[in-house]
């Protein structure tokens, strides 16, 4: 290698080649996908993110909870995935054209997240305080994101949060959610993808399919 | 095409002590010192946030009331600090050290690398404070938060300067595997940092095509950019110290192509399965199993690591086990029907430890252990430090890795069966965990004896009287390369 010029050429070229394999490429064919309108219900899947539950992705995204949940759903024969409900069918490119920063998550150490909005038995914002609030043996709890006031000389806030048991703060404290916790929990109820597009029917081998049903 | 370095025979052995100390060293002295005691930093640092972080793996209420240590924020703080705290600052380090001894020149204007460290590290630390207080970006290897990321890139700009001159105004034409890998790693990370940002921070592309360039990115950075920095002091010292030329050297050339043109199509492989076109992790699996020729190629260019009980190739023969173990497990567990279960596991983290701890921080131990001496002009002041050190290397990223592995074999066999729930998984695996947190502890005193011990050495240079430089170094003069 005594051609000092080839020899850039050579390293530009053949990083410039991968960036075009995979970026540019799959960039051409995913970088035009639009939500999918669904003549019936005179409605686009997915729907546009409320705004509060886009913060609530920011808190997800500083506070790190990708380092434990994923945010997809693999297919169900491949993995336990849907097995453990968190959806019925795998997620795919199309979910996820709403949002700003896209966090699939590359470990398990918790749930996937991806259909949380969507649980059997569902979850309602009292849960998921309560889960942020105390932690599980497994997660740990976020306690600032909650806040203990006096309520001394004053009527309880509306928003104060009652966890009854062990979790019950002193008397004549409350316990509010602090606006990261709510904008955090509308997120994570946003986070439903039920609608089955396209793309996403073939989940199981034809003949499989025929048998479950 | 190429050649070793050259090979040229004693005269008198005063001579081989001026070649061994020589202005290509000495000048050098100050910038590259300070890149490495800032690297040593932070890899202690990385290493307290990464135990840290296994605590809290098996025990989530520790530091939970404390936003600044979120499991997710102490993992981001760690990966930040040993990529571009450690990683970067001391594998420059070594790079320029190299392409100085190679080129044949005393390295010029390494102000500009003094000025680029002090800026590279304010970046760093600004970045790890930012993620602390929650303006982190929660994308791997661009966690720090969006604003200093440029900076990153004008400093590096700088620290490159004294590398690019060096190469250019190399004495021989002809140039050897080291210098390949480094200018690769110098040339390739600005564009590959500079697209990442681009692509991922400034103006995000869309949906999932954030993972995707996120994995060409992680992938990116590891095969071009921090395997190439370790991989270039390995082909250095191997021969340098052995005194043997590589053998098989001739596939060396290709070797690297293969790493440079195929590495960067690996990254699919953690999305198998994944909401993106399924071609993007079969080209994963095809160009992992392609890229085992190099891994191939590099233990047999390397195998005289193991023939010489030098400190520094102990160091390198470690790394080249683990850096081609790393690749064999990268092809492995791409293809689907290994991913099924690895994937989302500790078993990914066994392999991201296997390679920053075991195949990148041993190659540029040995390489420090090596250059320091040359660079102050005196010996390491202690060997039983010297050994500790490297007993604690070794246990540690065995232990280290060897518990992830298994944690994450049972987890994953857990995950896959519906029935176990997360804290049966989590009771499954505590004690691989505690294991694993035994081994990182271990890596964390080990590298801080290092990085004491590297301040003692450069702080006895100050107050302690020069030694003949002959009286320092006991290998033959042949050995040396064509410096003087």
């Amino acid at each position: 290698m005594r051609n000092g010029f080839l020899f850039f050429l050579g390293l530009f070229a053949a990083l410039t080649f991968s960036w075009a394999g995979i970026v540019l490429w799959s960039n051409q064919q995913l970088g035009t996908l639009t939500p999918y309108f669904d003549k019936d219900q005179e409605q686009a899947f997915p729907g546009r993110i409320p705004g509060v539950a886009a913060q609530g992705q920011l808190v997800y995204q500083d506070l790190g909870c990708a380092a434990c949940h994923t945010q997809q759903v693999r297919r169900p024969s491949f993995g336990s995935d849907k097995a453990r409900g968190w959806g019925d069918r795998q997620s795919v490119a199309r979910d996820y054209v709403q949002q700003v920063h896209v966090q699939l998550g590359e470990s398990r150490l918790g749930p996937d997240l991806v259909n949380l909005g969507a649980r059997k038995p569902a979850y309602d914002e009292v849960d998921l305080y309560k889960l942020l609030y105390a932690g599980t043996p497994t997660m740990p709890a976020f306690p600032f994101l909650f806040e203990q006031k006096s309520v001394a000389g004053r009527e309880p806030s509306d928003a104060a949060l009652n966890f009854g048991g062990r979790l019950s703060p002193p008397r004549g404290i409350e316990i509010v959610p602090t606006e990261r916790a709510r904008a955090l929990v509308a997120y994570l109820l946003s986070l439903n993808n039920p609608y089955e597009y396209p793309e996403a029917r073939p989940v199981e081998p034809a003949t499989k399919e025929g048998e479950a049903k | 095409m190429t050649t070793a370095p050259n090979v040229r025979p004693a005269s008198a052995s005063a001579a081989a002590a001026s070649a061994e100390i020589s202005d290509i060293d000495l000048v050098a002295r100050g910038s590259l010192s300070l890149q490495i005691i800032s690297g040593l930093l932070w890899l202690v640092i990385s290493g307290a946030f990464a135990l840290v972080n296994l605590i809290q793996a098996q025990m989530p209420a520790f530091l939970a009331e404390c936003p600044v240590f979120t499991y997710g924020r102490t993992h981001a703080m760690a990966e930040t600090a040993f990529i571009y705290g450690w990683a970067a600052n001391a594998g420059f380090a070594v790079a320029l050290w190299l392409l100085g001894r190679l080129g044949g020149n005393p390295l010029r204007s390494l102000n500009w690398v003094t000025i680029g460290t002090i800026f590279w590290n304010l970046a760093v630390l600004g970045g790890v404070i930012g993620i602390a207080f929650g303006e982190g970006t929660s994308i791997t290897f661009l966690q720090m938060p969006r604003a200093v990321q440029p900076l990153l890139l004008v400093a590096f700009g700088a620290i490159a300067i004294p590398g690019l001159i060096a190469w250019i105004g190399r004495r021989q034409q002809a140039t050897f595997a080291s210098q390949w890998y480094v200018i690769a790693a110098f040339f390739l990370f600005p564009w590959l940092f500079s697209a990442a940002q681009v692509a991922l921070l400034w103006t995000p592309v869309r949906g999932v095509l954030q993972a995707i360039t996120a994995g060409w990115f992680v992938q990116g950075a590891w095969t071009l950019w921090l395997a190439p920095l370790a991989l270039a002091p390995a082909y250095y010292l191997v021969p340098k110290i052995t005194g043997r030329l590589i053998p098989n050297y001739d596939f060396a050339p290709v070797s690297f192509w293969t790493l440079v043109v195929i590495g960067g199509w690996t990254g699919g492989r953690h999305l198998v399965g994944g909401p993106v076109p399924a071609w993007i992790a079969s080209v994963a699996v095809v160009s992992s199993v392609l890229l085992l020729f190099h891994y191939l190629v590099v233990a047999l260019n390397l195998r005289g690591a193991f023939s010489k009980p030098s400190v520094a190739l102990k160091f390198v023969g470690l790394g080249l086990i683990a850096y081609v173990l790393g690749g064999i497990l990268d092809a492995v567990t791409a293809f689907r029907s290994v991913a099924v279960t690895t994937q989302f596991t500790w078993f990914t983290q066994a392999q991201t430890q296997l390679a920053w701890y075991g195949a990148f921080s041993m190659m540029i131990f040995g390489a420090i252990y090596f250059l320091t001496p040359r660079l102050v002009n005196q010996a390491w002041p202690s060997s039983p430090l010297l050994r500790a050190h490297f007993a604690a290397s070794v246990i540690g990223t065995v232990t280290l890795v060897g518990a992830l592995a298994v944690a994450g074999l049972t987890q994953g066999r857990d995950l896959a069966d519906p029935k176990i729930s997360f804290v049966e998984i989590a009771a499954d695996t505590r004690v691989w965990l505690e294991v694993a947190a035994a081994g990182q502890a271990l890596l964390l005193i080990g590298n801080a004896v290092l990085a004491f011990h590297f301040i003692r050495l450069t702080i006895a240079k100050v107050f302690a009287p020069a030694v003949p430089a002959a009286a320092l170094f006991r290998q033959p003069p042949s050995m040396e390369a064509s410096a003087t």
